[in-house]
């Protein structure tokens, strides 16, 4: 019964979808297209292009933009398995502050997923400069770190519902934050492809693997990412992180990480189709009494293609060990069906296997709604 | 001995000085091919967008970032055209110069007299664009204009040169001038032809060339078309006896296809910028092409 509530939601919410967008004529076979034409081929009157004189003014205020993320799900385990909620608004505002640095702010209004109420935080806060010599960059403030590829992204910004399990395992759902320094720069090299170090030093927030609250001790990352265009339409990113911190028992943490990104995008359809695949992995070494180090290991793979101009699907396969413990792990399946019909409004489908040899193992469906408003700055490729 | 070592190195330095060439970023081909113009020798340029690709949206790869660290001019159409690629480039480029307000940034739509500016703006209505209408380097005309603000903008930053870029300028005029008139004359008995259109990416070339542009198949900017708009489409075109739909390289054809055999009209594919087909390799191929293409579908 519940499943069939759970089902009766989606199907709303995703006619809805449709409904608003209606089906891209590319996409359809023409019997079909012609069946729809013969309905619609009513006399009309032809609408007139309006011209205007007025120029809008150019204005200094800063970039403002406003995604919200509602989310409806069903879980095969737990008295209550049926949720529909409102997850988060993000807030970002971005502006350049002078020529020699862009600041950008985003607060985020969440549900708390233990008591259900919501509260106001502060994401992102970063002053960024644009023209330090030596192809030097320079972030101050909080952000998240360039530790693996997919930590940098804001929960929006992923394909999947949500993040790989390393990373809500390793540091916590919306990955990891910290408030500090990173520094940046583009690493010549005699090849010319784009080779990028990014440097970290800060505190991070107290997550799973890593809390330096009380600690003394900073934490430091690096990120060494490699990209190669293998061709016009597709391209190989390689990167290699590190990471020193302390547990909540303050002793050392050391994380290792690699990610593989491969994307082909036909240039000329580049709107219509593309695939990519992505790979991470990591192995974290954790100090849980002092002689005492406990090594374990996450991972994750996803494919994404995208079958027409609107539709995606995808696949992905996570397995997370938990910081610190040994013998316990995580095995997750996922297949996803995304659907947008502007770059504003995301749907995605969802379903995920979750099989854990520390406690019961479910399954779940999750459907995801992401839609914004504003200008919002691109996302990094 | 030693003497000579030096002057040789010095020797060396200044002709590698003379020759060193400015670096030019642009984002469409079509602003590379008047930078080339203009600049000759002068300049060597990339452009990021290819000429068959959506200059809409293009991915920010992080080797442009690259190109664009190294460059001493990165000129960009503007208008919100490349709003969704050129910000995250510029922002992790490292590079003072091209920064907005820099010495090497150019806005090449400065002092173009644009069209369809919009009173309101409200996403309801699809991509509009608030500073009017990006797609003007459509009207020749307007690479005149182009032309004068990139000589502007390289005499500035090499002033040796500024004759040669002079000079190039005035060859460029001169060869639009004949080129704008040989192209009108090509069209001039297909003025007020009525056409349909995939994106309203044409007013500059339809201003210019005398074409009429009824409809669109988007429904709205940046839409794909609908059943709905198609059927409109089809209905219009049957009444007005609308027999061209003008296609762009990077817009799939079944949508126009299929308007053009329940109307009887024939699909035109038009270059939107330089390179979108291998005969295109300046600036002046791009009309030439265009013309030529409209004037075998019309007649």
């Amino acid at each position: 019964m519940r499943f069939f509530q759970f089902g009766l939601v989606i199907s709303v919410l995703v006619a809805d979808g449709f409904a608003q967008s209606q089906t891209d004529s590319t996409s359809i076979a023409d019997s079909l297209m012609m069946l729809q034409l013969q309905v619609q081929m009513q006399p009309q009157a032809a609408s007139e292009q309006s011209a205007s004189v007025v120029r809008s003014a150019p204005s200094t205020n800063p970039d403002i933009s406003a995604i919200g993320d509602f989310r409806t799900s069903y879980a095969s385990e737990g008295s209550r398995n049926v949720e529909t909620y409102f997850n988060a608004l993000e807030v970002q505002v971005s502006s350049v502050v002078d020529p020699y640095a862009e600041a950008n702010f985003l607060f985020s209004f969440g549900k708390d997923s233990l008591n259900g109420d919501y509260s106001a935080g502060l994401e992102v806060a970063t002053l960024t400069s644009l023209s330090l010599p030596y192809s030097l960059q320079v972030t101050l403030g909080k952000f998240k770190p360039h530790f693996t590829k997919v930590n940098t992204l804001h929960p929006h910004a992923f394909s999947f519902v949500e993040f790989p399990t390393m990373i809500k395992n390793y540091f916590g759902n919306e990955g990891l934050f910290m408030e500090g320094m990173s520094a940046s720069v583009l690493v010549p090299n005699p090849w010319e492809f784009y080779q990028e170090l990014d440097v970290e030093i800060g505190r991070s927030e107290s997550t799973p693997a890593l809390d330096n609250g009380a600690s003394n001790r900073l934490l430091y990352s690096a990120h060494l990412n490699n990209f190669f265009e293998l061709s016009d339409n597709s391209t190989l990113g390689v990167g290699l992180s590190g990471l020193s911190g302390v547990n909540a028992l303050d002793l050392p943490t050391t994380m290792v990480g690699f990610d593989f990104t491969y994307k082909w995008k036909p240039v000329q359809f580049n709107t219509y189709q593309s695939f990519t695949w992505q790979t991470e992995a990591l192995i974290c070494k954790t100090d849980t009494a002092v002689g005492n180090t406990i090594q374990t290991y996450g991972a994750y793979t996803y494919f994404e293609y995208q079958i027409e101009k609107r539709t995606f699907v995808g696949a992905q396969f996570d397995y997370s060990g938990l910081p610190g413990i040994e013998k316990s792990d995580e095995r997750t399946a996922s297949l996803l069906l995304r659907f947008q019909p502007t770059e504003f409004q995301i749907f995605a489908l969802e379903f995920q296997n979750v099989n854990r040899n520390y406690t019961s193992s479910y399954y779940q469906i999750m459907f995801r709604a992401i839609f914004g408003i504003g200008t919002h700055a691109a996302h990094a490729y | 001995m030693k003497k000579n070592i030096v002057l040789v190195i010095l020797l060396l330095l200044a002709v590698s000085s003379s020759y060193s060439q400015l670096k030019v970023v642009t984002t469409i081909p079509d602003l590379k091919s008047i930078a080339e113009f203009i600049g000759g020798d002068r300049v060597d340029a990339f452009s990021i967008a290819t000429g068959y690709q959506n200059p809409h949206f293009v991915d920010p790869k992080p080797s442009y970032i690259l190109k664009l660290s190294k460059a001493d001019v990165f000129i960009t159409v503007g208008l919100d055209l490349e709003i969704g690629w050129v910000p995250a480039l510029l922002n992790s480029a490292r590079n003072q110069k091209i920064q907005k307000g820099g010495e090497g940034y150019v806005d090449a739509s400065t002092n173009i007299p644009l069209l369809q500016i919009p009173s309101s703006v409200n996403r309801g209505e699809g991509d509009i664009h608030i500073f009017g209408n990006p797609h003007y380097w459509l009207d020749p005309l307007n690479g005149k204009i182009i032309a004068q603000t990139i000589t502007n903008t390289l005499s500035r930053l090499d002033p040796e040169h500024q004759v040669q870029f002079q000079s190039n300028l005035k060859k460029f005029n001169e060869t639009a001038d004949v080129k704008i008139k040989e192209w009108e004359t090509k069209l001039s008995r297909f003025k007020n032809t009525k056409v349909i259109a995939y994106h309203n990416e044409w007013p500059y070339f339809e201003q210019r060339f005398g074409l009429k542009i009824v409809d669109f198949l988007e429904p709205k900017p940046g839409i794909p078309p609908t059943p709905s708009q198609l059927a409109k489409i089809i209905n219009v075109m049957k009444r007005e006896q609308i027999k061209i739909i003008i296609n762009s390289p990077y817009f799939t054809a079944e949508s126009a296809e299929l308007v053009a055999r329940n109307s009887g009209g024939k699909v035109v594919t038009l270059a939107t910028s330089v390179g979108a087909t291998q005969a295109i390799k300046t600036y002046f191929d791009l009309f030439d092409y265009n013309v030529n293409q409209l004037v075998s579908a019309l007649q």
